[in-house]
């Protein structure tokens, strides 16, 4: 009996031996874990939530809505958009003014405002931010061409400036001169272009021409993809897969807000409290934490849970769960008191471009297969059914238009002809019959999708729609790809037949859109559906060099219908975006576009 | 056999593991990972970049030269910097291993423990209505999915509408008492799910060890019931216990819990392994795969040494 005990206390000792190592391993553990003291209760701090996690905080790969946010918000770009002017306006940040162009519109020279200083970081000397000069500017557009950076950014730039694509091919030494981008002095830039580009002011407010100081580089190295150095009103302070915060900038100048400047409008921004911040020097708030909440139903919960995240998108599938009216959105009674809310299109828009280098859908050598190929692609758009398809993925809030004039755009006309958007099977089984196309000549169409439930869903959709016409069932395919990667892969390669892909404005000018048909972008570059119209590039040239005007409206409306002729693409639709956020954050949360702009003027009623 | 000819057996066995594990996953990661050259490249790439960036990641370097290059890293566990954050492969999983064994180790010791309770109470009411209530409760557990746990967890313990005592997501650890706040309803997430499995799992186990022989002997001699489970069924039935708690600590070390990680917003191992696989970021993975067939390994050889500590016989047939 005692050795049955001993047996027993033994094991008893083992078990609680695992309890004890479980306590000790969750605290130590958490010990581990633990980083820094306890924040301060008396901080303002606001609470933003993305809906995606920013990858990289680098600003070469500032390619996502998500990094260029942060980064908009740590770092200064010599031009911005003004907060609320809608349509969308650049105004000087960096620079103390617009750039000062030449008479043959290619040298810009554009001032900086002094005794902008970066913020205090360990790689400064002595740790304290030095001032911002032209020479920093001239370094950050440059590392995009230095070939061992992998730039993402460096496409707004190609052979566009005097000299900078040779100084990449040269090599990227960090010693010679660039003939067309110099610092004149200290405050002072100087750009010259090879040619009419009067979109590079906006380029010079993307993310990816935020300023870093070469210490930064130095310092850091491809570690800048974690941390920032830069002027901008707030500095990342900590940065990982779930969350970002940012902490404010001691050192960030002092510029008073000017609301009417900025496109304050009280009839269009009433009840934001917008007019609080007016003559006010930002930033309002001492930290920004930004939590990334992929999971729309934890989003909402972490929103209305009231002590959480005090700004986020509202997911359409729940828009019944929060909203009484979706266009224009308005909030159910027991949301309306505490929360504000916003709708807002995207500058930017979804469509099907099909493949003209594809032998079955696109041009051939042979103009009578040429013409029945167009026929083909003309009577797949007739058979497209938008309204359903907005209705159904995009709870019927997006905006159908035709072409590719996006309704944010100032050209955007909304009596334009609907034709191409317009549903007709009956008229797309007519094309086909006239053109000889019967259910056995019909050519498989594949439809290709990156692997994902609601993927599967549009491509059912899809098959539907083509039914309808005429298309037999079993030649509507789909092709799933495990990764984005893959279908972009097969994208760039031209493969696929039809490519269905959104695409947002990198800044606001069509020409940002209409590049994506201009002949010499064809696959692996932008121009994907590989469309080749020498008089659509004759436009486009022309267009792309003009400032904008009634002349260059028209032409892009012009080139709009040259596609829309051509059956290019089935186009196409932008999507709304709701944001919903506490009614004591006084703020216009529109991110498109402006980006993290926002943010800076962002304020808390106490 | 001798216990030292056991280990060395063990060990061998675990090498070849190792090498065709890391073979396996090298050219699974190879040739069925995502171009990584089209998400690395802006907008409007030429044909000349994407073999730029191709050379300069080693796309074209010759198989073995990229396996043996692949080797060499893993025996010295220098994994590079990761492609997407240029940061040190090492220190990301310095800084989210931590922080998921902090997340998820509470709740799987809990949900073992919990089990093991209900399991030996189950079989030890075997047939009667404590029992089928503890099986049915069980089946249910497993049936419901994780993510509905998740959810109703997230509303009833962190929002308005429920009790709202908890953060419904995040893991902005400073002190013991943050702690508590953000791994209080994680660690119940993961125990409500765990249970079922575990509970029925255990109980199998245990109903086969009560129906030994000794275990009738020791009836025979008047041994209390407490005294036959715990003195006596569960010791036998400590090896498939055993291995099941040991396999699923390499799981836990190096790929966390993704959903848990997702849904509560914790910074761990799983989050940055689902954030690898999405974004082909080798580097990262190549880590996250060796590592764990290497704690596989580890696991394999101290679960073999434990078996002979439980159970002698093992290594003296």
């Amino acid at each position: 009996m005692a050795r049955r005990a001993g047996y027993e206390k033994g094991t008893v000792r083992r078990w609680r031996t695992v309890v004890v190592a479980a306590v000790l391993g969750g605290g130590l553990a958490m010990a581990l874990t633990k980083c820094g003291g306890a924040p301060d209760e008396k901080t303002r701090v606001l609470r933003h939530s993305f809906d995606e996690a920013p990858r990289t905080l680098d600003p070469l790969r500032a390619s996502t809505v998500y990094t260029n946010f942060v980064l908009l918000n740590a770092y200064d770009t010599l031009y911005a958009y003004k907060y609320l002017a809608r349509p969308y306006e650049l105004k000087p940040n960096l620079a103390s003014a617009m750039p000062t162009v030449s008479a043959d519109g290619l040298t810009l020279t554009i001032p900086l405002k002094p005794d902008v200083f970066f913020a205090d970081d360990p790689a400064f000397a002595n740790g304290k931010g030095r001032e911002v000069t032209a020479h920093d500017v001239v370094y950050s557009i440059r590392r995009h061409f230095d070939a061992t950076n992998l730039s993402q950014g460096a496409w707004l730039w190609r052979d566009r400036i005097v000299g900078l694509d040779q100084w990449g091919r040269d090599g990227a030494d960090e010693n010679a001169d660039i003939a067309g981008l110099r610092a004149l002095d200290d405050h002072t830039l100087q750009i010259t272009l090879t040619g009419p580009f009067p979109q590079i002011v906006h380029t010079l407010a993307q993310g990816f021409s935020v300023v870093v100081p070469r210490e930064a580089v130095d310092t850091y190295g491809q570690e800048l993809a974690v941390r920032t150095v830069g002027s901008g009103p707030y500095r990342v302070t900590a940065f990982d897969s779930t969350s970002v915060t940012l902490e404010r900038n001691p050192r960030f100048r002092s510029e008073p807000v000017d609301l009417d400047y900025e496109g304050y409008d009280a009839e269009e921004h009433a009840g934001y409290n917008l007019d609080r911040i007016d003559g006010r020097s930002p930033p309002f708030v001492d930290r920004i934490e930004i939590d990334f909440i992929p999971e729309d139903a934890s989003r909402m919960t972490s929103l209305t849970k009231g002590d959480e995240v005090q700004v986020a998108r509202v997911p359409a599938p729940l828009y019944e769960n929060y909203l009484s009216s979706k266009v224009p959105p308005s909030l159910k009674p027991a949301y309306a008191q505490d929360y504000n809310v916003l709708g807002v299109l995207e500058p930017g828009f979804l469509y099907h471009s099909f493949n003209l280098a594809h032998p079955d859908f696109g041009y051939s050598d042979d103009p009578e297969q040429d013409q029945r190929n167009r026929a083909l692609r003309c009577a797949i758009i007739k058979g497209f059914d938008w309204p359903t398809r907005n209705e159904r993925f995009y709870a019927g809030v997006g905006q159908v238009f035709p072409g590719a004039i996006v309704p944010v755009s100032p050209e955007y006309r909304a009596d334009a002809d609907q034709t191409s958007i317009t549903h007709d099977p009956e008229g797309a089984r007519r094309l086909l019959a006239e053109n000889g196309w019967t259910a056995d000549t019909l050519p498989p169409l594949v439809y290709a999708v990156s692997a994902s439930v609601r993927q599967q869903q549009l491509f059912e959709q899809f098959r539907g729609f083509m039914q309808a016409i005429g298309y037999p069932r079993e030649k509507i395919r789909l092709k799933q790809y495990a990764t984005f990667g893959d279908l972009a892969e097969a994208w760039k390669l031209s493969e696929l037949p039809l490519i269905n892909k959104g695409w947002t404005l990198d800044y606001p000018d069509l020409e940002n859109i209409f590049q994506l048909f201009y002949g010499p972008n064809q696959a692996p570059g932008s121009n994907e559906a590989n469309y080749q119209n020498p008089e659509f590039d004759a436009l486009y040239r022309q267009a792309s060099v003009m400032p904008p005007g009634p002349e260059r409206t028209a032409l892009y409306h012009r080139m709009n219908q040259m596609t829309i002729d051509d059956c290019v693409s089935i186009s196409g639709l932008s999507r709304s975006i709701i944001f919903m956020w506490h009614r004591d954050v006084i703020a216009y949360p529109d991110r498109n576009i402006v980006g993290g702009h926002w943010t800076r003027y962002a304020d808390l009623i106490d | 056999m001798t216990l030292k000819v056991h280990v060395l057996r063990t060990l061998l066995s675990g090498a070849a593991l190792l090498i065709g594990v890391t073979f396996l996953s090298f050219v699974l990661m190879v040739y069925f990972g995502p171009p990584l050259e089209y998400t690395l490249l802006g907008k409007n790439p030429t044909a000349e970049q994407i073999e730029s960036v191709r050379d300069a990641l080693h796309l074209n370097d010759p198989f073995f030269a990229r396996y043996l290059h692949f080797l060499h890293e893993l025996v010295t566990l220098d994994f590079g910097r990761s492609i997407v954050t240029g940061q040190p492969v090492g220190s990301l999983l310095a800084r989210t291993v931590p922080i998921s064994l902090g997340a998820v180790l509470p709740g799987f010791v809990l949900g073992n423990l919990v089990g093991l309770g209900l399991a030996m109470v189950a079989a030890h009411h075997r047939g009667g209505w404590v029992d089928r209530a503890i099986m049915a409760a069980s089946v249910s557990g497993m049936s419901v999915s994780l993510i509905i746990v998740v959810i109703v967890a997230q509303v009833g313990l962190c929002s308005p509408l429920g009790l709202n005592l908890f953060p419904s997501r995040g893991w902005r650890v400073h002190g013991f008492g943050d702690y508590l706040l953000y791994a209080t309803v994680p660690t119940l997430t993961l125990a409500v799910v765990a249970l079922g499995y575990n509970t029925r799992f255990y109980r199998t186990v245990l109903v086969e060890a009560a129906a030994a022989d000794y275990v009738r002997t020791a009836r025979a001699y008047g041994a209390t019931p407490r005294r036959i489970m715990l003195g006596h069924v569960l010791p036998n039935a400590l090896i498939p216990i055993t291995t099941r708690v040991l396999f699923t600590v390499p799981l836990i070390v190096v790929s966390g819990s993704l959903v848990i990680e997702s849904f509560f917003g914790i910074p761990g191992i799983g989050q940055l392994t689902f954030d690898a696989i999405q974004s082909n970021d080798q580097p990262v993975l190549k880590a996250v795969v060796s590592l764990t067939a290497v704690l596989f390994v580890i696991v394999l050889t101290v679960s073999e040494l434990l078996y002979n500590a439980v159970d002698p016989r093992l290594s003296h047939p």
